[in-house]
């Protein structure tokens, strides 16, 4: 130990970049947490394992494109379709990214450091937000890839591609932000996986309760309401609003900008939960 | 140069006043904190840091006010809280380099700071370990050494040697003046005990409820308690007033005399006086008191 302490101090004379770095930063390092890169073998298996389910539909899709000339997915219905995985997947990963450091006390360290509590937040949020949009964007990429190769009859399906893309986007801003909000306030990992999985079984599950409540009533043209208790379905409401596409529940959406109008409400109200939470844990 | 100073610094919460009126400057080297729980010492290093706002006064760290540059000063400083805050299932390398990372260094600059830091603090081949089953002492070696990743100019230490045993204690005292002389980085560290940071302090700030009870050089608090204890078989009375004709500073402590130093003349009095009225002396000792009794006496004027 005598001689380990006998090696003379050196002081820091390179670079220090500014918060803006440090941000950025974190941001990489979260989303590399998410997926379990860097961390033991064991912490890359969920997400791996989820993500590979994602990709079978696409797979699926090309083999059949390339067999027998026939489309087996659409883009625009990816997300809906799969939306079991993409929840399981949030619910598991979103604690990774903020309960460790409320637990055990790690956000002073952050904010005694040229990082604020608004650049924490953003940063974890665009990390949540990034895993989720690889993890729906990167099959589609595929299946896009897979018809320009194949060569279908009648032109790529381009414009339905872009607009599933950016919905994609859509989707991913708001189950990071409700997932983290969730996994927030419960920093216990356990409690953080189970809180957001509640959420999703109850918001699906509410579903067919409120539209038989509604039908049964009489109010057959308020029943289509219902579906847009549940994020995947309130999105794809958004994108049949923006892009013409199909719906893809057992229904019309009601129509208009209002699944839109929703969909950016609930973001903020998600935003406003995880300033709060994190105004209060950086003032302990 | 002042690396910090306040003006009337003053916090509130709802129920406590944390910080009342507290007037201070702390120069370069090592400086201790002192206080009793309570007494406002985590307050006022998270004011400095400016992660809490003051209810009224100023405060300046490294010349730069707090409410204002909270972000520059967070560049230039170094901060180990006093509670735990390590997470357990990385390794110490992993976290303190993610912490260099999140103080504006490079990668690369990161790992060759964070490697050299964790050799300082002492951390060998354990620091490849997760931190979840370190000892209390190799913590705040971590805590210590992410604190010092980014080569601060200054740095806020907040009871370094909570929970750790003597030979702890001992070791992480001497890191912290290693850090004050060798590394030239500066130190504010608090202590609830007087006594662990005399031996490391240029100077001491004492606080109790908030407000200031004394700041000065370590000089001052123990060269003006310089005492040598005399302690004598029967006849105390009698030697100390033959003491206070002789004009010597005396102070009865039960059955022993404090008799303050001012010169070698100090031990002849003692030892005529002894002589001249024929007493048995059984101790006579020279010993510079605590700060801690230092600290009674301030209180007990107050
Ligand atoms: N966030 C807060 N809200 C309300 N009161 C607080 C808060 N933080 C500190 N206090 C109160 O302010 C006073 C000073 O607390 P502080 O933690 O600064 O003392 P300290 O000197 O660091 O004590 P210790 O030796 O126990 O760490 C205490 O009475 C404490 O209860
Ligand atoms: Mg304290």
């Amino acid at each position: 130990m005598s001689e380990i302490y006998d090696i003379g101090y050196r002081h820091y004379d390179g670079p220090r970049l500014g918060g803006g770095h440090a941000t950025r930063a974190l941001a990489v390092h979260s989303l590399r947490a998410i997926f379990g890169l860097g961390r033991t073998a064991r912490s890359k298996i969920m997400p791996f394992a989820l993500a590979t389910i994602m990709l079978v539909p696409a797979v699926v899709s090309i083999a059949a494109m390339a067999l027998i000339q026939q489309r087996a997915m659409t883009y625009s219905g990816y997300a809906v379709i799969m939306q079991a995985i993409v929840a399981i997947f949030l619910a598991s990963q979103a604690p990774t990214v903020v309960a460790p450091d409320l637990r055990f006390r790690v956000l002073p360290l952050y904010l005694s450091r040229p990082i604020t509590v608004t650049s924490y937040v953003a940063a974890k949020v665009a990390a949540m937000t990034a895993a989720l949009f690889l993890l729906l964007a990167v099959p589609l990429v595929l299946m896009y890839a897979g018809e320009l190769l194949i060569d279908l009859d009648g032109p790529p399906q381009t414009k339905e591609f872009l607009g599933a893309l950016s919905m994609s986007l859509v989707l991913a801003v708001l189950l990071a932000t409700f997932g983290l909000a969730l996994a927030s306030l419960t920093p216990r990992r356990g409690l953080g996986v189970a809180s957001v999985i509640a959420v999703y079984l109850l918001s699906t599950a509410s579903v067919p309760i409120i539209y038989s409540a509604l039908e049964m009533s009489g109010y057959h043209s308020a029943a289509s309401w219902a579906w847009l208790m549940n994020p995947f379905w309130l999105v794809d409401a958004v994108q049949v609003w923006l892009f013409d596409t199909p719906s893809h529940a057992e229904g019309a959406y009601p129509g208009g900008p209002l699944p839109a109008v929703i969909v950016v409400a609930l973001i903020g109200v998600a935003v406003a939960v995880l300033a709060a939470r994190y105004r209060k844990a950086a003032s302990r | 140069m002042h690396i910090l100073a306040t003006e009337g610094l003053t916090k509130r919460f709802p129920t406590v006043t944390a910080l009342d009126q507290l007037t201070v400057t702390v120069g370069t080297g090592v400086t201790g904190l002192v206080g009793a729980n309570g007494a406002g010492k985590s307050t006022l290093i998270k004011i400095l840091l400016g992660l809490l706002p003051a209810s009224s006064g100023t405060a300046k760290v490294l010349d730069l006010d707090v409410a204002t540059r909270g972000a520059d000063i967070r560049r230039l400083v170094g901060y180990m809280p006093e509670h735990e805050c390590l997470p357990p299932d990385v390794s110490a390398t992993e976290f303190v380099v993610h912490l260099a990372r999140m103080s504006g260094l490079p990668r690369t600059a990161a790992r060759e700071r964070a490697a050299d830091v964790l050799r300082h603090v002492g951390l060998a081949e354990e620091r490849y370990r997760s931190i979840g089953g370190y000892s209390t002492g190799m913590k705040q070696r971590v805590k210590l050494a992410q604190a010092l990743v980014h080569d601060p100019k200054l740095i806020f230490l907040d009871e370094p040697t909570n929970g750790l045993d003597p030979r702890g204690r001992d070791e992480m005292l001497a890191l912290i003046r290693r850090i004050g002389t060798e590394f030239g980085i500066s130190v504010l560290v608090t202590s609830h005990l007087l006594g662990e940071l005399e031996r490391i302090c240029d100077h001491v700030i004492v606080i109790d409820a908030g407000r200031l009870l004394r700041s000065s050089a370590i000089t001052e608090f123990t060269q003006a308690t310089r005492t040598v204890t005399v302690e004598v078989d029967e006849g105390t009375e009698p030697l100390a007033a033959r003491l206070t004709e002789l004009g010597q500073k005396v102070s009865p402590h039960g059955r022993l005399l404090l008799v303050e130093v001012s010169g070698p003349g100090t031990y002849d009095a003692i030892r005529d006086a002894a002589v001249d009225l024929d007493l048995c002396l059984i101790r006579l000792e020279q010993g510079r008191h605590r700060i801690e009794d230092v600290f009674r006496e301030e209180t007990a004027h107050v």
